[in-house]
């Protein structure tokens, strides 16, 4: 590009970025009014009860189940962070959309016995459960919450820093736009959490899931036209450098062993969240999660395959990552791996289609602001659930009125949110600060803590082999290993403490899903552990079987 | 085809599909980076990217015979039948 035309698309870009400015404003207010208004509506047509707060009265159907699924697990990771590793290493990434058919088929599969028995013996969080099954006991309520919490901290990171990144992609001019952008999603997500509850998030999340599926689609659609259709589209994919079209990727992190492991156990470690658990006790019927479970495994996938992700492979291709002493970079034209799309969509759409191009845009950056929200809000709902349930209700004042125990929910849903909100800044001030860096990292450290739920979650929905000390020393184990995967040795004991850690694990990192190592560690000590522990009640395990109807081991 | 049967023949199905698709089976096609010859392209699109589409139309199919098939609906609770 010469000299003048550089200029010229440096004036162009300018102008658009001034136009996006303003009808992003419109479109993100409108946006914010009907979340809101949707908020209100749910909180009037709402009960004062524990369980309709919780759990929408147990009484969704299909539409809303679905959607409030989709919404939860599609992320700001989904929109921003895998986009943003595809952009980083290639159609290798591609593959990681191959996990979606095994969450979804895990709806129903695990989806069914879960809601059957919840609905029986009302259940309200996955502990309720857990505690039911294995007997009560303040351990074993108290390492549920504690995995609960390690999951959904860096999940609400990871989208409080999607809303500043974003806030950085629509006001690039601005000071302290991502600040801005991060403490207004918190604010505005907590304030619709607070009023409406189950039914409040669920409904949100409706509007919330269509406008990220066809943000999605849309994207793709739009980055194809602009580069010539089809035809165009992949000539341009062509210029891909050999590294980004193969396995394992210019990292060299992504082999097939490590797709395997992930596509089973991020995606199945997913769906056992305290999340997404609850929303398995509120669908109203077997039909709902079974229909549910058939579009989940079609639609998030295509979102994927056919959607966002050819927009950051067209980015790759665009803006190729640049290797800088060693350390794989993404484009100074990009900035960071996590905004190929927000850079993608800014720049193409209102170059091919004008104005309207410019409104595409801002719906399509609140798009990423609703997968953000969408997230973020069920996550801390639920560990509102899992704090006043499992912890505060049992533990603390077992004598608190309902009253008391909504306004403890409120306080840890402001908490926690606070506590993101803090971790997030310091990540951004630290520009060096690596475990926070990316958000596709984040993603993969809270699903490998929730993959130590799956255990427990297969041996009482199957196998009813397991006991209490069992599980309980098995998921011991598995934080344990997960936990020296993740960024929290960073965290705790400084870069230069952890490096010996990271030394350690690094060869099993490089093969395998944090989640899956985690989860093997984790299998193996409950099985050794329940060996030689005394056997639950057979007649009790039996009782619970019914109650999720199916037949008892012999 | 007994449920039971159907049942083992769609976990077999998807299972193959998992190996297959982001597991070692990517081995028969992944182009090698160093090898200028390889074959990275296929019909025009990246191979690999031809090869996750292949396996997810196989592991989206087995999840629809599960659900026309296989999965059952429980009219209420404890209805006493089996869930296998």
């Amino acid at each position: 590009m010469n000299g003048v035309s550089f200029s010229l698309s440096l004036i162009g870009q300018a102008e658009v970025s001034s136009q996006l400015g303003g009808v992003a404003i419109v479109v993100l207010v409108i946006y914010l009014v009907m979340l809101l208004t949707l908020g209100v509506v749910a909180w009037r047509r709402g009960r004062t009860t524990e369980e309709d707060y919780y759990l929408a009265g147990r009484s969704q159907g299909f539409i809303v189940t679905v959607m409030t699924i989709m919404a939860t697990f599609f992320s700001s990771a989904a929109i921003l962070g895998v986009p943003g590793n595809v952009y980083k290493e290639g159609v290798a990434f591609m593959l990681f959309a191959l996990n979606l058919p095994c969450a979804g088929a895990c709806i129903y599969l695990f989806g069914a016995r879960i809601r059957r028995i919840g609905q029986k013996r009302g259940y309200v969080t996955q502990g309720d459960m857990i505690a039911d099954y294995y007997g009560d006991s303040a351990g074993l309520r108290m390492l549920v919450a504690v995995v609960g919490f390690l999951y959904v901290l860096p999940y609400v990171i990871m989208q409080i820093k999607a809303g500043g990144h974003l806030a950085q992609g629509l006001f690039p001019g601005a000071a302290e736009a991502f600040e801005q952008g991060a403490m207004a999603l918190s604010l505005v997500t907590i304030i619709y959490v607070l009023i409406g509850g189950m039914r409040s998030v669920a409904w949100t999340d409706v509007l919330q899931g269509f406008l990220l599926i066809a943000g999605m689609l849309i994207a793709a659609v739009a980055t194809i036209v602009t580069l010539g259709g089809f035809g165009g589209f992949f000539e341009k994919v062509r210029e891909i450098d050999p590294q980004g079209l193969a396995l394992p990727g210019p990292s060299g992190v992504y082999s097939p062993w490590k797709m395997l492991t992930i596509c089973v156990f991020a995606s199945i470690g997913s769906l056992v969240q305290p999340a997404q658990w609850m929303r398995l006790y509120a669908a109203k019927s077997d039909r709902v999660l079974k229909r549910s479970a058939l579009v989940f495994s079609i639609v998030l996938p295509a979102c994927f395959l056919f959607g966002i992700m050819l927009v950051a492979l067209a980015g790759r291709a665009l803006y190729p990552p640049e290797m800088i002493d060693g350390v794989l970079t993404a484009h100074p034209h990009v900035g960071e791996f996590d905004q190929i799309v927000v850079v993608m969509v800014k720049e193409q759409l209102p170059q091919m289609l004008g104005l309207f191009g410019v409104v595409l845009v801002a719906i399509l950056l609140v798009a990423v602001l609703a997968a953000s929200m969408s997230t973020a809000d069920s996550n801390l709902h639920a560990l509102s659930a899992v704090v006043t349930r499992d912890v505060y209700d049992r533990f603390v004042r077992p004598s608190a009125s309902e009253n008391e125990r909504a306004w403890v929910g409120r306080f840890t849903i402001i908490g926690a949110t606070l506590l993101a909100l803090w971790m997030v800044r310091a990540g951004h001030e630290n520009a060096d600060f690596a475990p926070l860096k990316m958000i596709v990292n984040l993603m993969f450290a809270a699903i490998g803590f929730s993959c130590q739920l799956l255990p427990v979650t297969l041996d009482m929905l199957f196998i009813r082999r397991g006991t209490r000390a069992g599980i309980m020393a098995g998921m011991i184990a598995g934080i344990a290993v997960v936990f020296l995967f993740t960024p929290f040795p960073d965290l705790l004991f400084g870069r230069d403490g952890a490096t010996p850690v990271a030394d350690s694990v690094a060869p099993l990192r490089s093969l395998f899903d944090i989640g899956f190592t985690g989860f093997v560690v984790n299998a193996a000590v409950f099985a050794l552990v329940s060996a030689f522990t005394r056997r639950l009640d057979p007649e009790r395990t039996k009782k619970l079987a019914l109650d999720m109807d199916v037949s008892s081991p012999e | 085809m007994s449920q039971r049967s159907l049942s083992r023949l769609l976990f077999a199905i998807f299972l193959v599909a998992l190996i297959m698709g982001p597991g070692p089976g990517i081995y028969l096609i992944n182009p090698d980076p160093e090898n200028a010859e390889a074959r990275r392209f296929v019909l025009g699109v990246p191979i690999v990217y031809a090869w996750a589409v292949f396996w997810l139309g196989v592991q989206a199919a087995c999840v629809a015979v599960a659900y026309r098939r296989l999965w059952r609906e429980l009219p209420k609770l404890n209805s006493g039948k089996s869930d296998q």
